[in-house]
């Protein structure tokens, strides 16, 4: 029996309405369970549109905000119980976040050196100026990087590509074992986006990273994901192994999604009619 | 740096007029160091004459020399103001940036305690001090009330940009690269909040100024020590202007609005100057 | 250079030898950034085209100089943008303020990406259509509200949506109500800029397939601009790949996904990941280049496999191969692999 790395038990999120009407109460999750095993690791994909409790949900993965009920487990502990700048520190060792936008994951008035070199010596423990240069130019090596070219740049000297592999460097340095990524390439030009994909099956099979991929595109998701869920306003309506579902979605919401990828129609008929039988939402 | 001082007096007009004005004033109040008469006698010199080759702003009434007396006082009023602003805008980036990145009860706190200061009423205030203190009232202990008061308004406008920071997805890469709170706050988050703490400063300085001098006036303050305010309170109560000595009012006022002036057109142009939006551009970021 | 259309037809919009740049100066710091440097295309009448580019390619300043968005410190360096509406003019930016007033929206009319820009927070959508279209049309009140809530059905929105203010309705909603907008007056030409790009993936499709039908039932050009090879594919007729401010390839868009010619175009269309398929694709190496220093020669020769000495000394021309065009020295004249 495989211990768990992530596990989530009922987990559910409702905001409250601030004011004199504080009664009403808007759900973004709503009794969401999974679980990550340690081992092997893996590519976990959570699939959803906007308003589907996505990034809420990689928000309390990652300990920024806390469930209303229900609980977070990482490595069987539960996030509610971490108290203090250690317990925190210790935890932020072992997770990582990337963010959608690549040009505001950085703050564009300082140079990257500085949350790589901030992230060595806090997180990753290391030693001295020349030990900090060496983790992190080693880190940028394994995303297609290399320190020469970060070192003493500014954000906006980086195209979106380089900065998404910057930061998913600097997750890299304190040798996390989950790595929560929140739509990590929509905002990335297309032509760049297969090659961070493909940083993320690296991670997977040759540093033994496990990865929650947060996305609402499906083809990506099929290109590397092992198990994926599908969200719809704040619950799980699919879940399971990745290609099987992809290739034979059985929840309605699940099918509408696939006939919603566009694929280049090498000899259909370009006008053919629409075919949506839905109401107008 | 030199070559951003460098830039600024080449493109900017503001900076450059408000420069001059300022190392004007400064020449003139680091002068004062080598006034011949020390500061507070009086009777040194033939009172009431014009301005003339020998005494070029002309003399008071209580026998001082105008000019000497002049860059003595700009000196004192400077300092004064220089005082008041750095220790209210300490405080307001204090209460500001910490209400802004705490949120919850430390910010209710932090904001009920400033809307209090807000709302105090400050003329009547500093003159109640006054005729509490009387003689005690030294320019010092002016300055540190003035500062306690002058605080509050600051640390919202700090506090909203703080807020808005807060929420850019640097700032949890700058948690999650394990980054303390006090880093965050100085590192992260005080660049954006600069420009409006430059800006505030500098009017900040001419706001205590304009209270010293009105203070001074009226008579309400440490009339020993010679500031601007104090000059033309004294040349009141020789009702200089009816007995013809224009020289004594209208020379004081020249220079502390020469400083004013000055003050608020080099906080115009460096504030544009280190508004991230403006450093982005010529960074090069922004044709879009 | 002019393209080759069907042979007697004027096309509906002819862009030729456009060179569009920034000049931006601050604090002594003075660039130039060439966005679109000597771009030709033409569109045909009752026909689809669309502009594929990402980050730094020029199609956001190409839209604006055709739209007529022209302003310090964009400027219109060369070249001209002939719309068949407006014969004697070279681009909508040196035409009278009157003239533009009769074009807007009755012969030209735009489709932006985030629909609050055209839509007016503050006024209802019973309002806007009164604001933009009801001058144009020259018809009584009765009969002018009967035209709307026809037009609303096509897009399948109910007469409700009227009265209500833009906040309230949903993304799909608004972007439905501003095609509704765009094309009422029957437009000779729709310019739609990343119109479904903040949509979510079902929502889009629909957009899209109504897109699709308005513009085939009132029969208008349309030049469809957007970085998502997927949404070309699915909705365009002919296709213009943008790199660097220049335009690489372009043609029938069956043609450009069977058969891509330059490299970049390849690479594109490589790097679409679909479902079913479960090959590693690669991502292409290097950076978007930078307009205001771009590489010489061929501006796509550091990222390409094919480059040659040539492509870093001269500009490649663009040939053409029955109404394919495409500018690679090593691509071009035969479509073969390289010598």
């Amino acid at each position: 029996m495989s211990t768990a790395l992530l596990e989530l038990t009922h987990v559910s999120k409702a905001y409250g309405r601030s004011g004199l009407f504080a009664r009403r109460r808007v759900p973004a999750v709503r009794d969401v369970s999974f679980r990550i095993d340690a081992e092997p690791a893996s590519i976990f994909t959570i699939i959803g549109e906007s308003g589907s409790g996505k990034s809420t949900l990689a928000r309390m993965i990652l300990n920024i905000t806390q469930p209303t009920s229900g609980t977070v487990r990482f490595r069987r502990r539960d996030l509610s119980t971490l108290r203090g700048h250690g317990a925190r520190l210790d935890f932020m060792r072992e997770v990582q976040p990337i963010f959608q936008n690549p040009f505001e994951a950085f703050n564009p008035l300082k140079r990257l050196d500085h949350y790589l070199f901030s992230t060595a010596l806090r997180l990753a423990a290391a030693a001295g100026r020349e030990d900090v240069e060496r983790r992190a130019d080693e880190a940028l090596r394994s995303v297609g990087l290399s320190l020469a070219e970060v070192k003493g740049r500014f954000p906006h000297e980086l195209s979106g590509g380089q900065l998404q592999r910057a930061a998913i460097a600097r997750a890299l340095l304190s040798k996390p074992s989950l790595i929560v990524a929140d739509e990590p390439v929509s905002m990335v030009d297309a032509s760049l986006r297969m090659s961070i994909v493909n940083v993320f099956r690296h991670l997977r099979d040759d540093l033994s990273i496990s990865i929650i991929y947060i996305t609402h595109d499906l083809a990506t998701a099929y290109t590397i994901s092992d198990r994926l869920i599908i969200m719809q306003r704040g619950e799980v309506v699919e879940g399971g192994e990745a290609r099987a579902v992809l290739d034979h979605p059985r929840h309605p919401y699940s099918q509408r999604l696939k006939a919603a990828v566009l694929a280049p129609q090498t000899d259909a008929d370009p006008s053919q009619p629409p075919c949506t039988t839905e109401p107008v939402r | 740096m030199l070559a951003v001082l460098r830039d600024l007096v080449r493109h900017n007009p503001e900076f450059r007029i408000g420069l001059v004005l300022v190392l004007l004033v400064l020449t003139l109040a680091a002068l004062s160091f080598a006034s011949p008469y020390p500061e507070l006698d009086v009777y040194v010199v033939p009172p009431d004459v014009p301005p003339s080759s020998a005494y070029w702003f002309g003399t008071t009434s209580r026998g001082q020399d105008v000019f000497w007396q002049v860059c003595t006082a700009i000196r004192h009023t400077l300092a004064f103001g220089l005082t008041v602003a750095l220790v209210s805008r300490l405080i307001s980036l204090g209460v500001g940036l910490l209400a802004g990145y705490k949120g919850g009860f430390v910010d209710r706190l932090l904001m009920s305690i400033n809307d209090t200061f807000i709302v105090i009423p400050l003329f009547p205030v500093l003159v109640l001090f006054y005729f509490v203190l009387r003689d005690n009232m030294s320019w010092l202990a002016l300055a540190l009330i003035m500062s306690l008061l002058g605080w509050s308004y600051d640390a919202r406008l700090i506090r909203s940009v703080a807020m808005s920071v807060k929420t850019r997805e640097f700032t949890q890469t700058s948690v999650f690269s394990g980054m303390t709170t006090r880093e965050i706050l100085l590192r992260e988050h005080l660049p954006y909040v600069l420009p409006i703490v430059f800006s505030t400063t500098l009017a900040n300085m001419n706001w205590s100024i304009g209270l010293e001098v009105t203070l001074s006036v009226l008579g309400f303050t440490d009339i020993n020590t010679p500031s601007i305010g104090g000059m033309i309170y004294w040349a009141n109560q020789h009702t200089a202007l009816v007995a013809g000595i224009w020289w004594w009012i209208a020379f004081p006022v020249i220079v502390v609005v020469m400083a004013f002036i000055g003050l608020f057109l080099l906080s115009v142009s460096l504030n544009e100057f280190i508004d991230p939006r403006s450093r982005l551009a010529r960074m090069g970021q922004a044709t879009s | 250079m002019s393209v080759d259309t069907e042979p007697a037809a004027t096309p509906a919009l002819s862009v030729e030898r456009l060179k569009a740049y920034y000049r931006t100066s601050h604090f002594g710091v003075s660039r130039e950034v060439r966005a679109v440097d000597d771009v030709s295309f033409a569109i045909g009448k009752d026909e689809i085209y669309g502009l594929a580019g990402e980050s730094s390619s020029g199609k956001t300043t190409l839209i604006k100089a055709i739209a007529g968005l022209v302003r310090p410190p964009l400027r219109i360096e060369d070249g001209s943008i002939r719309f068949a509406f407006l014969p004697g003019r070279r681009g909508l930016h040196l035409a009278s303020p009157s003239e533009v007033q009769r074009v807007r929206w009755r012969h030209l009319s735009y489709i932006m990406q985030g629909s609050m820009s055209v839509l007016n927070p503050l006024r209802r959508v019973r309002d806007m259509f009164v604001d933009f279209a009801f001058d144009h049309m020259g018809l009584g009140r009765g009969a002018f509200a009967r035209v709307v809530e026809a037009h609303l059905a096509r897009v399948r929105l109910e007469p409700s949506v009227l009265k209500a203010y833009p906040h309230e309705l949903s993304g799909g909603m608004r972007q439905r109500v501003t095609i509704a907008l765009a094309t009422i007056c029957k437009p000779d030409f729709i310019i739609a800029d990343e119109p479904t790009t903040a949509l979510d993936v079902i929502v889009q499709k629909d957009v899209l397939d109504m897109l699709r039908e308005i513009q085939r039932e009132i029969s208008s050009s349309m030049l469809f601009v957007t970085h998502d090879m997927g949404v070309h594919a699915h909705l365009t007729d002919r296709l213009g790949i943008m790199y660097a401010g220049r335009l690489v390839e372009d043609g029938r868009t069956v043609d450009i996904f069977a058969r891509p010619r330059h490299p970049y175009t390849r690479h594109l269309v490589a790097s679409l990941p679909r479902i079913g398929e479960d090959r590693i694709r690669q991502g292409l190496e290097g950076n978007p280049p930078n307009l205001a220093d771009p590489p010489s020669g061929c501006r796509f020769h550091p990222r390409c496999a094919l480059a040659m000495d040539i492509c870093r000394r001269e500009v490649p021309p663009m040939t053409q191969q029955n109404g394919h065009r495409v500018a690679c020295f090593a691509t071009g004249a035969t479509g073969e692999q390289p010598q």
